[in-house]
Parts: C-alpha cells; structure tokens; sequence
C-alpha cells in the first residue's frame, strides 16, 4: 500500500467534508448520492476510509468549521462506518450507518423539496445489504443474525417520512421494495401486509405517480405473495404487468418473474413455449408442460421429484402438484379419441378398465376404486362432462364438449 | 454456567427459541447481581398481541439478542463508558424493537441461566400457602378432596403471566429434573383420572406452560428441554382429538373455545419445539422425532385458514431441512396434503388407514369427517342417478361401518377397530342415511341429495359443516 502522509489524509478529509457539504447547498443529489453510497466501493471512499483510519480525529476537524459541523450528526458516523467498513467490521459498520441515516432522515425531513430522494434511496439500499452483511457476519461469530430485522424497522419510519401529502411521497415505492425484500429475506413475509395497504388504500397514493422500476418491483412481490396465497387470477394479473414493463433487456429480471408466472399459467391452462424455457433457463418447467400436453402423469410425477428441491425452496410445488387433475383430464381425452377413431358411435363411453390399463401402460398401478374417484373429481371440477355408473364400471361422457378448456380461469374449486 | 459451556462446541446462534424478540436492553439499577428478574413474558402466553401477529412464523425466533450472562453484562457497562459505546446502539434497537412491536411491554430482562432450587412440583413456602389460603385449588390438587388443604404430592405451580413486578426467587424455579417429574406426573394423570376430560385438559393445559416459563427462565435449550416440548405436544394434539369428542350438548360452546385456545397454545409449543431442533442440530443430522413432530404441522394445516395466523404451507415448506422433507412421516404427510388439496377421498383415506401414527390420526381428525362429506356429495354428483350405490362399499371407501339404526335408517359411523395404536373412535352424532333396501343406497337419497347438493355444496366447502349435522337437520 503507498505511503499516506498525514497532510494528504487530512487533505482527503476536508475534500470530502467540502464535496458534501456543497452538494446540500447547492441541492446537487447526483454528487450526494455518490458520498453516501458504500457498497459501491468506489476508490475514493475507500481512500478516505484509508485516510480516516491514520488520521483519528476527524471529528475535531468537524466541529471546527460553521460549514461542516452544520451535519456532524450525519457525517461523524458515516466516518466511523467507513473506518470499520474498510477494517472488515461490517457489525460496527452497519450500527454506525445506521446512526447516520438516521440523522439524514430528520434533515430530510426538514428539507422542503424532494431533491434529495435519490440519495435517501442509496440510503434505504445500503442499510439493507449492510444488514445482510452484518448478519452474515454474525451468524458465522455464532451469535444471533437480528440487524435485518433492525434495517426493517429503519425503513418502516422512512416510510412513515414519506407516506405525506407532498412531492416526497414518490418515493414511498422504492421504500417499500426495499421492505419487501429485507421481509422475503427474512421470511416474515406476513408484515408485508401492513406495507400493501398503505400503498394500495391510502388516498395520497396514486399508483400511476410512481417510478416505473419501482411499479414492476412491486407487482413482481405482490404477484408473489398472491401466488403463495393461490389467489391465481390476482397473480396472473400482478406478474403479468411485472413482465409486459419489465425491461426486456434485464434477462435475469424477467427470468425470476417468469419462475412465478409459469406455474399460474400452467395452473389456468395456458402453457409456454419450449424457446421461452429454453432463452431464460427455466429448463426445469420443461418436462411438466411436456406432461400436460401428453396426459402423462408419471412424466409429471418424477419432473416434481428431481427438482423438488428448488420448487419446494421458491415455494411453487404445491401449485404445481395440483396440475394433476389436468393431466388426469389430457390423459382420459386421449383415450376418447383413440376410441372415437375406432368406433364413434361407441366412443363416448368408457370402461374404468381401459383408463386402468392406459395408467399400467405409464407404470402406474391404480384400483377400479382410484379411477372412479378420480373420475368423479374431474367431474365434479368441470374437467370433464358426464357420469360414472358403479355397477357398470363406466364413465359415460357428454357428447358435447365432454372436456370443458379452461380458458383461463382456475380449477374451480 | 457448565450448560451453556457444554453447548458452546456447537457453532449453533445461542438464541433463545421459547421466548419472543426482546432485546437485553440498558439497564441501569446497580444491584442487578443480587436480583434475579425473569422475563416477563412466558413462552406460551397467548394473550399477547403482539406476539399474535407472528404466529408460526420462525422468523420471529432471529430478533433475540444474544444471551448474556449477568457477569457480562456487568463488564459491558464498565467497559461502555470509555469507548465508542455499544449501549447507545442498543438503546437505539430497543427503539426499533419497539416500533415494530408497537407495544412497550418488556421491562429489561437479564438472562441469568439460573438453576432453580424448588425441589416440589410447586414452591412450597409462598405459592402453596398462598393459594391455600385464598382456596385457589384444582380439583386434582386437593388433598381428600378438602378445597383449603393440599401437599407436595398434589401441588402444582401455575402459570404466572405478570411475573416482572415481583421478586422471583431461585427457590421459585424448579430444575429440570424436577419439572421433568412434573411433566411425568401429568401425564399420567391424563390417562388416568375420572374427571370430564375438559377439566383435566384446562389444569394441563396452565400447568404445562408453567413448566415452560421455567425451562425458558433457566435458558434450558438442549436435548432435554425437546423431550419435554414434545411430550407437551403430545398433550395438546390428544387434545385436540378429545376436546371434539366431547363438543356436543350444554357444554359445547365453552368446548369449542377449548379447542380453539388449545389449537393456538399448540402452535406456539410447535414452533419454540422446532426451534429447539434447529438450535440442537449439526451439520445436517436430525433428531430422532423431528420428522413426526414437522409433520404434525402439515396435517394440523390441510386447510391453510385453519391456523391462526399460520404461515402458508408454501412458506413453510422453504425453510425445513432436507432431511426432514425426504422422511417417511414427512412425506406421509405431504401425500395426504396432495390427497386433501385434489379431493381424492379414496387414497386419503386408505394412505390414513395404512400408514398413519396415532398422533398423526388425531392432528388429521378434523379433516376426516370433511373428506366424508365431500366425498358423497362428488360421488352423488357424478354417479348414475338410476343405479344406487351400494352403502356396503362406501362405508368401506370412507372407513365407516354399518350401523343399524332402526328399519328405515342404516346410519353410517366410524368403526372402533384397535389396530395396534390406530383406532378411529366413535362419532356422538352418527351419520344418517335414508334407506329403502338393506345393502343398497335409495333412490330417495339421491333425490334428496341433489337438491341439497348445491347447498351442501357450498356449506361444506366454505365452513367445513360436517354433512351429518346438514342431513338431519334436512330430515326434522
């Protein structure tokens, strides 16, 4: 490492006091944002870092001048979380920034305009992945991870700041997105719900009003949640729009929506493309959407074994398990117009035997007591129109439309 | 204390899973050696709203602090004075913890990892005088059934909810060899008392929550405290089978609240048991009963509205060990979710007959008589209306027996069959099916049927009305 003298430290220092005590005069958010944004780990906050770890007493410089020490409550932590950030201590780190954010905020809030949005936005993303560090940090140390936790609670009052009648109130989006993630993270995603209502029945929001980015981010959680809670139709909605304004050049964005949408689509009767799969690796669908379309249950059951772990970590196997009945319906369709092509007029009726037969032949082994429940659920679901008679041992199916599409509506219930 | 050292060699978060997010907040009384302050909620208090509101979701378990011995504490603030102070940083999270809680309920707790000293099943010098003197007794605890008189065989500590005002003594606590007798002693008292079932359950009920105020006060976290949580689990899932059976007559109303608070203290008890293995677990073992005890959990919410603020299965499902999922019981469990969630009646009930424990058969009883219900109304929805369906063959499908009821009514109801621990007890309210024929299903029926179908229909899907209590109320 080259040799810092003292002068040059000092030198550091004062620059940055000067850069960011004029970025809030003269409300220049571009360059505050970048005096704010750690994680970027850009070389000169690093070289302050540098220069703040040999020279210890920054603080007097602070309060020496009118023009800086006017933020010493903001500025002196940020100082020390660059000094613990740089020596590797990202507990110490993440308490500090804390400290300074919070002292940003109460300025913020004085502050009548909303210029300074952007960098609270670099703000409520570095506390959140600080956090995340911190967490890590101390899991390995063997204690126990709880600044996540804290950061949420951080972000919950800049919301609070935010959910106002003025221009700031645009900015309560990006707050929220930070939110959702730190709550999916953590897994208490039941907290989300007090989030959503502000935003959704509150009457200073209008949804229109903000940001695009942060819309998509928004439906792409909401639309998850409503996947989890098998509102399906809400779902399809929600990540719907989360993928028609989705920057067609972030693949990977549009690959995480697509991990949701496929299993809603699936579950309407709507199935992708074998190129969709292919572009955006989602391979793992591959095998389901080939069962659909063939009536093949075993296909379906072993694609849900070899990749139950990945569908049971994002959440989406039940959904998928539930796309049984609609093969069991491709399946008795394909037996209907194998008959029909042997004989028509006889065609509408079916022996449980057959359907029997067809499942051994997929290597499944069912009783004539399994089929003719089955048969009566798929009845019963408007998958299929018709009747089964016990005695007989036969399914006798409308001649109309004896296997309803579902055009996009769920399996009833 | 050595227990904590002996716990140390695992690289496990120390947190303590049976009490809820608090934070050893800065304290500032000096004679905190000499005074032990237990915490002031108990692990099962279901009362509080705030703790409502997280229900089963373990991600409640992250937010408690690091326990800290009282010696430490005390270094802490000595050391706090001079340095950057991390005081300051911890009153600034007990502001966080408070807005996210909205509640300023928790006093400052000192975690001392005390051992009690009460070698009874209740101290002896205050509460059991105490409580004889104000005639405060149960019924199990009266010695010769005299209201004023009790003694250390009979009595048991109860559970205190407002603990942090008062002086608690080590003398207090029982250790845990004590309270592991105590639980004993219920236990068997369950099995082997007189009393109306409702009574007996309401003193386990408070009295076994005692007993887990002070495994929580003593940080008592390891394998031994999961033998007891489990056993309390066996508690309340027996509990929810037989507090139902009793939910008919005058006293139905104060049953079903019973069983509803019983369901609720269940939940609870299953996720501090749960954290308990996630905090005694290496690499990636698990223990011996783990996979049982997780099951429960599915089957207890087939239907996802029936927790209290349960989490969705979907979420629930991320954070269980591999090894768990991929167990017999586990992946039992997921196959009746899978028969449940797709109405296939057949294999719901023949996986249950084949394969399910006693406690998996009594967390899954609510269920059962749903899937009946729902399966005679699929049935009479798709059968042929002009052949009737032979009652011999659905009772099999449906696991009822025949029952005779008199000679215009064959009334279905579950059989008592003791197949080594399996047994499906009798229903109080048979099932009753109109008949015109021995051996056969009438015509009438499904007449019947079909104008009650769409009813039926919608009562039983959105309240889960059992189909027999809907039938006769049809034939008065």
């Amino acid at each position: 490492m080259a040799y810092l003298s003292m002068g040059e430290a000092h030198r550091r220092i004062t620059d940055y006091l000067g850069r960011f005590s004029d970025a809030v005069s003269s409300q220049d958010v571009a360059s505050l944002k970048h005096l704010l944004s750690l994680s970027s780990n850009s070389p000169s906050l690093l070289s302050l870092a540098d220069a703040l770890n040999l020279f210890q007493d920054a603080n007097r410089l602070i309060k020496q001048s009118d023009k800086y020490s006017q933020f010493a409550e903001i500025v002196v932590p940020l100082f020390r979380c660059l000094q613990n950030y740089k020596l590797n201590n990202l507990v110490d780190a993440y308490h500090a920034y804390e400290k300074a954010a919070n002292a940003f905020i109460q300025e913020f809030r004085n502050w009548d305009s909303a210029w300074a949005l952007e960098a609270l936005y670099v703000i409520a993303y570095e506390i959140r992945v600080l956090a995340e560090r911190a967490d890590r940090e101390l899991s390995a140390n063997g204690k126990s991870p709880e600044k996540l936790k804290a950061a949420g609670s951080y972000l919950m009052k800049v919301f609070g700041v935010l959910a106002g009648k003025g221009p700031k109130r645009v900015g309560a989006l990006y707050v929220t997105c930070q939110l959702f993630k730190i709550y999916f993270k953590l897994g208490t995603v039941h907290l989300c719900r007090s989030v959503i209502r502000s935003i959704e029945t509150a009457r200073i929001f209008d949804f229109e009003e903000f940001p695009q980015r942060d819309k998509v981010t928004y439906m792409y959680y909401t639309g998850r949640l409503e996947v989890y809670n098998e509102n399906f139709t809400a779902a399809d909605q929600k990540l719907s729009y989360a993928l028609a304004h989705c920057n067609p050049r972030s693949e990977e964005n549009i690959r995480m929506i697509l991990k949701y949408l496929i299993p809603v689509k699936l579950s309407i009767g709507i199935l992708p493309q074998d190129w969709l799969l292919e572009k955006y690796n989602l391979v793992e669908y591959r095998n389901i959407v080939q069962a659909l379309k063939r009536g093949d249950l075993q296909l379906l059951r072993s694609a849900l074994e070899e990749h139950e772990d990945r569908f049971l970590r994002s959440g989406v196997y039940l959904v998928l398990e539930k796309l049984e009945l609609q093969v069991y319906q491709r399946l008795l369709k394909k037996i209907y117009i194998i008959q029909k092509q042997k004989d028509p007029s006889k065609a509408h009726q079916m022996k449980l035997e057959v359907i029997i037969k067809a499942l051994k032949w997929l290597e499944i082994d069912m009783d004539l007591d399994e089929v003719e429940c089955i048969v009566a659920i798929l009845i019963h679901k408007n998958l299929v129109k018709g009747y089964f008679a016990h005695k007989s041992k036969v399914v006798v199916l409308s001649k109309q439309d004896p296997f309803p599409k579902l055009t996009g509506k769920p399996v009833n219930a | 204390m050595e227990r904590r050292q002996k716990n140390q060699q695992q690289q496990n978060p120390r947190r303590n899973p049976l009490s809820s997010s608090s934070s050893s907040s800065s304290s500032h009384s000096s004679n905190r050696k000499s005074r032990y302050r237990p915490p002031n909620r108990a692990s099962g208090d279901a009362r509080a709203r705030h703790r409502e509101d997280s229900g089963l979701d373990s991600g409640d378990a992250t937010t408690w602090d690091e326990p800290r011995s009282l010696a430490r504490s005390i270094d802490e603030r000595a050391s706090a004075a001079g340095t950057r102070s991390s005081m300051g940083i911890r009153e600034q999270q007990e502001q966080h913890q408070h807005h996210q809680d909205g509640e300023n309920a928790r006093d400052s707790r000192e975690f001392a990892s005390a051992v009690g000293t009460c070698p009874y099943m209740c101290p002896g010098m205050g509460e059991m005088a105490q409580r004889e003197r104000l005639r405060d007794l149960a019924v199990f605890e009266r010695l010769h059934g005299n209201p004023a008189k009790t003694s250390p065989e009979l009595a048991v500590k109860k559970f205190c909810r407002t603990i942090s005002t008062r002086h608690v003594q080590l003398s207090d606590i029982r250790p845990l060899s004590v309270l592991g007798s105590t639980l004993d002693y219920l236990m068997n008292l369950m099995n082997s008392t007189p009393e109306p079932f409702e009574t007996v359950h309401d003193f386990i009920f408070d009295r076994t929550r005692s007993i887990r105020q002070d495994l929580s006060m003593q940080d008592i976290l390891d394998k031994r405290a999961i033998h007891m949580y489990e056993k309390m689990v066996n508690f309340h899932v027996i509990s929810h089978h037989k507090l139902r059976l009793s939910s008919s007559g005058p006293n139905s109303f104060n049953i079903s609240s019973l069983h509803h608070l019983n369901m609720e203290q269940l939940a609870k008890v299953l996720t501090s048991l749960y954290n308990l293995y996630d905090l005694n677990r290496d690499h990636n073992s698990m223990h011996k009963n783990e996979p049982e005890y997780r099951s429960l959990y599915v089957l207890l919410c087939l239907n996802s509205e029936s927790l209290p603020e349960g989490e969705r299965l979907s979420l629930w499902f991320r954070r269980v060990p591999t090894p768990v999922i991929k167990s017999k019981e586990m992946t039992f469990a997921r196959r009746i979710l899978r028969y449940f969630r797709t109405d296939n009646y057949k294999c719901f009930f023949s996986t249950i007959a084949a394969e399910a424990s006693y406690l998996q058969y009594c967390a899954l009883e609510p269920y059962i008589d749903k899937v009946r219900a729902l399966a005679v109304l699929l049935i009479n929805n798709g059968g042929y209306k002009l052949h009737p369906y032979p009652i011999a063959h659905l009772s099999n499908l449906l696991m009822m027996e025949r029952w005779s009821h008199s000679a215009s009514h064959v009334a279905l109801r579950p059989p008592w069959t003791s197949r080594e621990i399996r047994f499906y007890p009798p229903n109080s309210r048979p099932s009753i099916i109109q008949r015109q024929d021995m051996g056969s299903m009438a015509f009438q029926v499904s007449k019947i049927f079909a104008g009650l179908s769409k009813l039926l229909a919608r009562q039983i899907q959105k309240r889960g009305i059992f189909y027999d209590h809907l039938i006769s109320s049809a034939f008065r």
